[in-house]
């Protein structure tokens, strides 16, 4: 269902003009998504920026303080060692040592800059090596679960630098992506689905209450299943809210996990809309077509509510959910 | 009595049970019931807790992220003062003031200001690539919940669904939501008619306007960064006079949705992409649960 990419990268336009030959400022319109008429692009306001680029394509200029860093300090070592005829005085080595930490400070720069807003993302990582790529679904789910659980995992691998995810709500699975299966490619689905069902009960995911974001993941391998080369995690719980007898209980109804080959690869944004497709599937779970029989008898009126509509409805339909066949 | 909702054994903590039809009285008991107990025994031994690595708080990310334009003219602060402190230890040092590469204190600090003047540099290229703050515009008008009632549920959460998403990720703050000729969902700050309430989407009025035929037309989405910019503007009178910024995405062939933010340029390009594949759910969803010919004209406000 759709070609697997790593994701778009987020690129704001800018154009680039060659410092070195030619200072003149291009003043551009930046672009924004979409087809925009004439009118528009006449409209949008004309913002010029200078950047330094040496033109040369493939070259990333954004590393440029770092191998400057690098190259003057180890030339300052060689000074140090090689260069000087008598002792060195107490004035050179201040020089030298203010040098050095101001070859540290460029080596670490790139380092700051890629956290400040308005930064783009341009390290293209390759997929993946030695993992296949598996789509597989529970098969006990309706129809309408089978179109969200694909849709849902289509939307995040393509959106976002995501390259596996997993999605379990009330232990249905939905798995997409690279994952670090020890089945070969033509092996039955149930197999697999049970693995991954082992691998999730013994990190014990499903008691989860926060969200976790690992940017950078610790150590080598964090858990089995992920595939080589994972550097970003993030697990967002699926959470509803019950109304039990006048106690307020959050109840974790299920997760989704997302492993991106980059690091840092979940900015704000990316992870406010990934809560937001969560919240899909949680809607989902108390619309679902078997209820519609229970819930025809109070009509829709209960929809046209205040804003506590949303609430009101997983209050009715609590009752019935957790009648479900649990597996 | 027939009791067929039994507990089964506690097998690798999931509860078992069977579901007969009763009378719903007795369901909703038996299931509230039911409920508790599962309540009460969701203990550690039912579902392990996750006790693996938590995610530690990286500080310099965190730093860098909130104090934005400290960190942009910090490269130049440096490089600034490591300059005047390279000069000022020639001087103090008492050797003579020339540029002179053969003495290897010369040669040091060439090298020195070699990398002050790259830090400067650097902060120079992250100060012209810093994005102009905006400010939010709240936008003048009434509340408004109109949703076209004779929609069936899931449609109806889906559309909830995406409200709640748009208004809490993005900087929307209007949506409405046109298929098929009629105006199926209307809901934020829409602008105040003459007798006080919300004025109502001309369903019609829109699809013949040249801001819909535009968007039919493409095909793709439209993004309008700065709407008063945008002599189309007299065709969404129903959006607050003040509205900002407005997507246009279509569904299919068929229906657009409009969404209103409260920022110039609000939208970034993520929220772009995000938005489309939005408007394609919605048009799937859509298309399925509407069968030609049924009326979605009747609307109830709210």
């Amino acid at each position: 269902m759709g070609s697997l990419s790593i994701g778009p990268l987020i690129q704001l336009g800018y154009s680039s003009c060659r410092l070195p030959s030619n200072r003149t400022r291009k003043p551009i319109a930046i672009r924004a998504d979409g087809s925009p008429t004439s009118k528009d692009q006449q409209d949008q306001l004309n913002v010029s920026v200078l950047r330094f680029t040496f033109g040369i394509p493939g070259l990333d200029e954004t590393y440029l303080p770092r191998w400057i860093g690098y190259g003057f300090g180890s030339l300052l070592l060689l000074n140090h060692f090689a260069g000087s005829d008598s002792s060195t005085t107490s004035a050179q080595l201040r020089t030298e040592g203010l040098g050095l930490s101001l070859a540290a400070f460029s080596v670490a720069l790139p380092y700051f800059g890629r956290f400040l807003k308005g930064a783009t993302r341009v390290d293209q990582v390759a997929l993946p090596e030695g993992t296949q790529q598996i789509f597989v679904m529970s098969p006990t789910i309706s129809d309408s679960e089978k179109e969200e659980f694909a849709w849902g995992s289509y939307v995040l691998l393509r959106n976002t630098n995501t390259v596996a995810v997993l999605i379990s709500i009330q232990g249905e699975l939905c798995v997409r992506g690279y994952w670090n299966v020890p089945y070969d490619n033509g092996t039955a689905k149930a197999p697999i689905l049970d693995w991954f069902q082992r691998q999730i009960e013994n990190i014990g995911l499903g008691d989860l209450k926060d969200v976790l974001y690992f940017p950078q993941v610790p150590g080598s391998e964090l858990w089995e299943m992920l595939p080589n080369g994972t550097r970003s995690l993030l697990v967002v719980p699926v959470l509803q809210s019950r109304d039990g007898s006048g106690i307020e209980m959050i109840k974790n109804r299920g997760f989704v996990i997302l492993a991106s080959n980059m690091e840092y690869a979940y900015t704000e944004k990316d992870r406010a809309w990934i809560r937001a497709i969560a919240n899909k599937f949680r809607v989902q779970l108390t619309v679902c077509p078997r209820l519609e029989r229970f819930f025809g008898q109070f009509g829709p009126h209960l929809l046209m509510g205040g804003p506590a509509r949303e609430r009101q409805i997983y209050i009715i339909h609590s009752s019935r959910t957790s009648g479900r066949k649990l597996k | 009595m027939r009791g067929s909702m039994e507990a089964g054994t506690l097998l690798r903590g999931a509860i078992y049970w069977s579901f007969s039809s009763h009378s719903q009285r007795h369901l909703l008991q038996r299931a509230r019931l039911r409920r508790d107990v599962l309540a009460s025994s969701s203990n550690p031994q039912l579902q392990k807790s996750y006790q693996g690595p938590k995610p530690k708080r990286d500080l310099v990310p965190d730093w860098v992220s909130n104090n934005d334009s400290t960190a942009r003219s910090l490269p130049i602060y440096v490089g600034g003062a490591s300059l005047v402190a390279v000069l000022v230890n020639r001087a103090v040092s008492g050797i003579a003031p020339v540029a002179d590469a053969s003495s290897s204190q010369s040669r040091a600090d060439l090298l020195a200001l070699g990398l002050a003047v790259t830090s400067i540099l650097t902060g120079l290229v992250w100060l012209t690539i810093k994005p102009k703050s905006i400010s939010v515009v709240n936008p003048l008008g009434v509340e408004c919940r109109m949703i076209s009632s004779h929609l069936p549920d899931p449609l109806i959460a889906e559309l909830l669904w995406a409200w709640e998403s748009l208004s809490s990720v993005t900087c929307c703050r209007c949506l409405v939501v046109v298929y098929d000729g009629t105006c199926i969902l209307q809901i934020g700050v829409a602008a105040e008619s003459p007798d006080g309430e919300a004025l109502a989407v001309d369903a019609a009025r829109l699809t013949e306007g040249s801001v819909y035929q535009g968007v039919m037309k493409s095909g793709s989405q439209s993004y309008l960064a700065n709407l008063s910019l945008y002599p189309g503007r007299s065709e969404l009178p129903f959006l607050p006079s003040n509205t900002q910024a407005v997507i246009l995405q279509p569904l299919g062939d068929k229906g657009i949705v409009i969404i209103g933010g409260d920022m110039i340029r609000g939208f970034t390009t993520a929220d772009q992409a995000w938005i489309t594949y939005l408007g394609e759910k919605l048009d799937t969803t859509i298309a399925k649960h509407t069968i030609s010919g049924t009326p979605l004209k009747i609307q109830d406000r709210v």
